[in-house]
C-alpha cells in the first residue's frame, strides 16, 4: 500500500458509522449463519484448516492458548440446564469467525497498518507488514484474531500432508497475527475470472470453504451489494440491515415478530459486522 | 506442476494446431509488414533497473535470434500468459515443431534433440520468480496492456508485444539467455500501478 492509498482510501473505506458509513463498496461480502441448522459438527472449522493452511498446534499448545483456528464452534449451555425440562437439547452452538466489521476496532490500533479495510469491505491482514504487537487481538470484541507463536513451515507438516497445502495462500511465519479472510483467495479468483470475461461476479459462483463444507447448509455467503444475492435476500427477510430508515446505524434488531430471528453479535458496539446469525428456536423451557 | 496443468487446459480449450497456426500466421505477417519498428504509445514503464546474475540454463537459449531476427511472437512460445497466472516455458515438442527441420546442424539444437530423443524434459531454470506471498497473474496484465490495447492489437507482432513484456522482463530482443533486468520489488510494482491506474489494495497482490 502506497502512502497515497494509506492517507486517502483507508479512512474513506472505514468512514465512521456515525457519519453514515461507507456505502460505495465494490462488493461487500457478507454471511448469514442459521443456528437452527447448525449441528455443531465442526466441518466448517476443518474445511478452514484445509483451505487456509492452518497449523494444527497440538493439545499442549492449545491449552496455552496458541491455537489458530480461524473458525471455531462456540458452545453455550443454559444456566442449570441439567435440571431443566429438556436437558437433552444440549448446548447452543455458534460458529464464530471474523465478522469483517465495517468499522472494525482492530484496524485503527495497528501501529504499522498491517490490518486495514479493503474496497470489498473486508478486514485485511497483511502478514508481511505485521510486526506482532497483538494490539488488534486485544481490541477485537469477538476474539477471532490468532497469533502465530511458532513457525509452521511446509516441513512441519508430516508427510504427505505437506502436499495438501494450498498454494493460493502463504504459510504464515512466526510472530504475525492471522485471521479469517472470507477465503479471499477464492474471491480473488472469482473476481479475476469475471474481469477477464467483462462481467460482474455472479451470486453463487463461488463460496467460502466453511459454507461449502457445511452439511446442513447453515452458512450462506454472498455479496451484500448485490440486491439479488441469496445472502441479501436472507438479510432482508429477517429485517437485518446495517442502517435504519434515517441512515443511522442499527444498534438492535427489532425482535417483535417471532419469525424474525436475525441478529448480529454484539451489535450494540456499533462495529457493523458482516455476519448475520439466525437465532435458534428451542422448545419452551419451563 | 503448474506447467502441466496449464498445458492441459490449453490443449483442451483450443488444441495445439489451431493455436500454432494462429501465431505462425502472426509471425509470418509481421515479417512481411514490419520493415520499420512501429512507434506505439506504451504504458508508462516502471523505473529502475537491476543487474541480475546470469542463470545457468541447460541450453543457452538465444532469445534475440528468435524474436529480433526471426520475428517470432513472445506469445507463440510463452503461450499460457494470455489465460493463466504463469506465462510458462514451452514444452520440448514446441521447440521440435520447428527444430526437427531448422538448424539441425547447430550444437545447441543437437543438445535439444538429445533431450527430445531421450524423452526428457529440459530442466530450464526460473529467472523471474516472485515470492510465494505474491499473487501475480500474467492473464490480467496481458489483457490490460495487449488485448485491450488497440494500438497493439491493430498490429500484433513481436515488435509491439515485446515492449509490453519488456516492462518487467527487459527487452528480450536484445538478450540471448533471459536475465533478470528489473528490480521486481514491491515499490517498483506499485510505482507502475500508480502511474497506470492499477489497483492499490494490498490484498490484490499479497496473499
Amino acid at each position: 500500500m502506497s502512502l497515497k492509498n494509506l492517507v486517502t482510501d483507508w479512512p474513506r473505506y472505514r468512514q465512521g458509522i456515525e457519519e453514515g458509513g461507507f456505502q460505495h463498496y465494490e462488493h461487500r461480502w457478507g454471511m448469514a449463519i442459521d443456528l437452527n441448522a447448525c449441528i455443531g459438527c465442526n466441518a466448517c472449522s476443518t474445511a478452514c484448516y484445509a483451505e487456509n493452511n492452518l497449523a494444527v498446534v497440538g493439545k499442549e499448545r492449545f491449552a496455552k492458548g496458541h491455537f489458530m483456528h480461524w473458525m471455531r464452534i462456540e458452545r453455550y449451555w443454559d444456566e442449570n440446564y441439567a435440571e431443566q425440562q429438556h436437558p437433552e437439547q444440549g448446548a447452543h452452538f455458534m460458529p464464530m469467525l471474523c465478522q469483517q466489521c465495517g468499522a472494525a476496532p482492530c484496524e485503527p490500533v495497528c501501529p504499522v497498518v498491517a490490518t486495514y479495510h479493503t474496497p470489498d469491505g473486508l478486514n485485511a491482514q497483511v502478514y508481511n507488514r505485521c510486526i506482532g504487537s497483538r494490539y488488534c487481538n486485544n481490541n477485537c470484541p469477538y476474539r477471532v484474531r490468532y497469533f502465530n507463536f511458532w513457525s509452521y513451515y511446509e516441513s512441519s507438516w508430516p508427510e504427505p500432508l505437506n502436499l495438501q497445502l494450498n498454494p493460493d495462500l502463504t504459510v504464515r511465519d512466526k510472530g504475525v497475527m492471522e485471521k479469517c479472510t472470507f477465503c479471499v483467495q477464492r474471491i480473488r479468483v472469482a473476481k479475476d475470472k469475471a474481469r477477464m470475461e467483462n462481467r460482474k461476479v455472479k451470486d453463487g459462483e463461488f463460496t467460502t470453504a466453511c459454507a461449502q463444507a457445511c452439511p446442513t447448509s447453515a452458512i450462506t455467503f454472498g455479496d451484500l451489494m448485490d440486491q439479488d444475492s441469496a445472502v441479501t435476500r436472507l438479510w432482508a427477510k429477517h429485517e437485518v440491515s446495517r442502517y435504519d430508515d434515517k441512515g443511522r446505524p442499527v444498534q438492535e434488531q427489532n425482535k417483535a415478530h417471532p419469525e424474525l430471528r436475525g441478529y448480529r453479535v454484539l451489535e450494540e458496539l456499533n462495529v457493523d459486522p458482516s455476519v448475520m446469525y439466525l437465532e435458534r428456536v428451542r422448545e419452551e423451557l419451563a | 506442476m503448474q506447467l502441466i496443468g496449464a498445458s492441459r487446459t490449453h490443449a483442451g480449450r483450443y488444441g495445439w494446431p489451431v493455436m500454432a497456426a494462429t501465431w505462425c500466421m502472426a509471425g509470418v505477417l509481421s515479417v512481411a509488414s514490419a520493415a520499420e519498428p512501429v512507434s506505439v504509445q506504451y504504458p508508462i514503464a516502471p523505473q529502475g533497473s537491476h543487474n541480475g546474475v546470469d542463470v545457468p540454463q541447460p541450453i543457452d537459449f538465444p532469445h534475440d535470434i528468435h524474436t529480433r531476427d526471426n520475428k517470432i511472437n513472445c506469445l507463440y512460445c510463452h503461450t499460457y500468459g494470455r489465460q493463466s497466472k504463469v506465462a510458462g516455458i514451452p514444452p520440448t515438442s514446441k521447440c521440435m515443431g520447428c527444430h526437427s527441420v531448422i538448424a539441425t546442424d547447430k550444437p545447441r539444437i543437437q543438445q535439444l534433440t538429445e533431450f527430445w530423443e531421450k524423452k526428457q524434459p529440459i530442466p530450464w531454470l526460473k529467472v523471474h520468480d516472485v515470492p510465494d506471498f505474491v499473487h501475480f497473474t500474467h492473464e490480467k496484465h496481458l489483457k490490460r496492456f495487449i488485448f485491450d490495447n488497440p494500438e497493439v492489437m491493430n498490429d500484433l507482432s513481436v515488435d509491439t508485444v515485446a515492449p509490453v513484456c519488456a516492462l518487467c522482463h527487459g527487452d528480450l530482443r536484445a538478450k540471448t539467455v533471459a536475465k533478470k533486468d528489473k528490480p521486481m520489488t514491491m515499490g517498483w510494482c506499485v510505482s507502475c500501478h500508480e502511474k497506470n491506474g492499477g489497483p492499490g489494495d494490498c490484498w490484490q497482490c499479497h496473499k
